[in-house]
């Protein structure tokens, strides 16, 4: 569905997306993942034909969106990261002006912007004006306005931006509904989001693609160890005594009293621990029969910070040890670039 | 071509939701109603038997500086929105993304300026309609078209003006400041000519400038060098519109 390859953006001296590479195949829901400043919404401007890119090329279904914009958009329903709206119009009367931009016809006008109110649950609203909706309503109109000519790829910029979380499931339920039909392609910057929708992700750093990946490996790609989290009475020199006995415990990074109980201290515990799930048990067992008492255990979380952290180190590193000033200089330059 | 006038009347549909378009007409036609008023009580003073080519129909299309002064307010105020609009406020991006080319965002855009611009005129059809009462020949109908054609045509030519300073400019309140410093200019342009005794130079004021246009087909002169002048002019600034939207990708 999409074929990009060596796609690059300057703004003058600043490179904003450079040599930028993937294929999106059809039915797919695709996760471009990255922090804000990343390149992720100027790579989405350039496969909506919004931008133009310096270099690269990018097929839609198979036709050049560099040299065909408008055929190419005809494809795609884009919904910007702003959800710009004209806000003077009725919510129908946007939706039936749009659609008669992306040349639906006459007959199928009324089905299309009805099927579309009703699959972005705005119907309700439909003769308020735009203006004065909340924003969880105008960004469903927003994505009302991307399905309604029901494209067979559908690019989302950040679609759940500014939402409560109930609104963010209502997105993503809205997500999972069309996917297998339409190839979806979504930008994000929060992980759970990706992990919840999305069959693959592509994560983009200062321009550059830094990895693809499936949701679930993710998490463990940011991390060599894992971190767990205890909390339980007992003195700070038996926890860490006992901690430290444990096989796969690597460390223990932090413990802190939560209570000033001269006799029983409630503690809590940060260990660095090899990457196995089954350390937590150890752990468990070794604290128990230890005769302390645990009232919590868990898995702390990576989070996309880690991921990052991770990912972008290792490029440094990479980068480092091939000892070239060139790449320095350029690594520098997209650096001012977020 | 069905983008455009969808565009089109997007556009038109959206102005006249806004307040802006009621103030515009309001005012326009109180200034234009109180200008004939006053042309008129003017000459129904003057004795019988004058100068057969002035009347208050000619002198309220461009006989005296009354008709001009608006022209340079009314018009940016109209144009300023086009374009510049768009671009604050983001929409731009989900127009340009749409499957249309710059060259519909731009046609539309123009043509809804020319509908409104239309829309201003078409109440002073009553002034003719109050001449033509007062006697069997007061209203001169040769001078009524090529009057309301040096209307159309001037339109033409602003607007395209407004709808560049609209494409080139971030916000409304510079395309409005930028346009009506060009019309201004052009206004003044005219006045230069008085000042210029020389002959080569007051000529080609005269011929560029604002008001020599519609003096000459007030009076019932259709000068093609004028209308030439409008529509190259017009489709100058269109098609550098198109490519200030173009050159938005880059």
């Amino acid at each position: 569905m999409i074929q990009v390859e060596h796609l690059t953006k300057k703004y003058g001296d600043r490179t904003v997306v450079s040599d930028v590479g993937f294929h999106v195949k059809k039915g797919e829901i695709i996760g471009f993942l990255g922090p804000n400043g990343a390149g992720k919404t100027t790579t989405l401007r350039m496969l909506t034909g919004y931008l133009a890119p310096e270099e690269g090329t990018i097929l839609i279904d198979g036709i050049n969106a560099v040299d065909d914009p408008v055929a190419a958009r005809k494809r795609i329903g884009y919904m910007p990261e702003t959800v710009p709206l004209y806000k003077e119009l009725r919510v129908e009367e946007y939706l039936r002006y749009r659609a008669r931009l992306k040349e639906i016809s006459r007959k199928q006008l009324r089905n299309r912007v009805e099927s579309a109110m009703e699959m972005a649950r705005i119907t309700d609203v439909r003769t308020r004006i735009i203006g004065q909706l909340s924003r969880g309503y105008r960004s469903r109109v927003g994505l009302a306005e991307a399905i309604v000519a029901d494209p067979p790829l559908l690019i989302l910029d950040e679609p759940t931006a500014g939402l409560d979380p109930n609104q963010i499931r209502q997105v993503r339920n809205l997500i999972k509904e069309m996917a297998g039909r339409t190839t979806i392609l979504l930008s994000t910057h929060i992980l759970p989001e990706v992990e919840s929708t999305c069959g693959r992700v592509l994560i983009i750093h200062r321009g550059k693609l830094v990895g693809e990946d499936i949701p679930g490996d993710l998490r463990n790609k940011g991390q060599s160890g894992q971190l767990l989290m205890l909390e339980g009475r007992g003195n700070e020199e038996r926890f860490v005594s006992v901690l430290r006995k444990v096989a796969g415990v690597r460390r223990v990074v932090e413990i802190a009293p939560l209570q000033d109980d001269p006799s029983a201290p409630l503690m809590r515990v940060r260990v660095e621990t090899d990457p196995s799930p089954e350390i937590s048990e150890a752990v468990f067992e070794a604290v128990a029969a230890a005769g302390l008492k645990l009232r919590e255990l868990h898995r702390e979380q990576t989070s996309l910070e880690d991921v990052f952290a991770a990912l972008t180190t290792e490029e440094q590193n990479q980068e480092e040890s091939q000892g070239s000033k060139e790449e320095e200089a350029v690594g520098e330059g997209q650096g001012e670039v977020r | 071509m069905r983008a455009i006038f969808t565009l089109a009347k997007r556009e038109v549909h959206s102005f006249f939701i806004s307040p802006i378009a009621y103030v515009v007409l309001l005012v326009w036609l109180l200034y234009s109603g109180i200008s004939f008023y006053l042309l008129a009580r003017f000459f129904s003073s003057q004795p019988v038997g004058g100068s057969a080519t002035i009347s208050p129909l000619s002198a309220f299309f461009g006989g005296t500086t009354l008709f001009y002064l608006p022209l340079c307010i009314f018009i940016p105020i109209i144009t300023m929105r086009l374009i510049a609009e768009e671009r604050s406020s983001g929409t731009l991006e989900t127009l340009l993304s749409a499957p249309l080319t710059e060259i519909s965002v731009a046609l539309g855009k123009y043509l809804a300026a020319i509908c409104f611009w239309c829309v201003l005129w078409v109440p002073t059809l009553v002034y003719v309609w109050l001449s033509a009462g007062t006697g069997e020949d007061a209203v001169d109908w040769g001078v009524i078209a090529t009057s309301y054609l040096g209307l159309f045509c001037i339109g033409l030519f602003y607007m395209a003006v407004g709808l560049l300073m609209s494409a080139v400019s971030r916000n409304q309140i510079v395309a409005a400041t930028l346009t009506f410093l060009v019309l201004a200019g052009l206004f003044l342009l005219n006045m230069l000519v008085f000042m210029d005794s020389g002959e080569g130079a007051a000529a080609i004021f005269e011929y560029i400038g604002m008001w020599s246009q519609m003096d000459a087909f007030s009076k019932g002169i259709l000068d093609t060098r004028f209308v030439v002048y409008d529509i190259s002019l017009a489709a100058l600034c269109v098609f550098l519109s198109i490519r200030v939207l173009q050159a938005n990708r880059w």
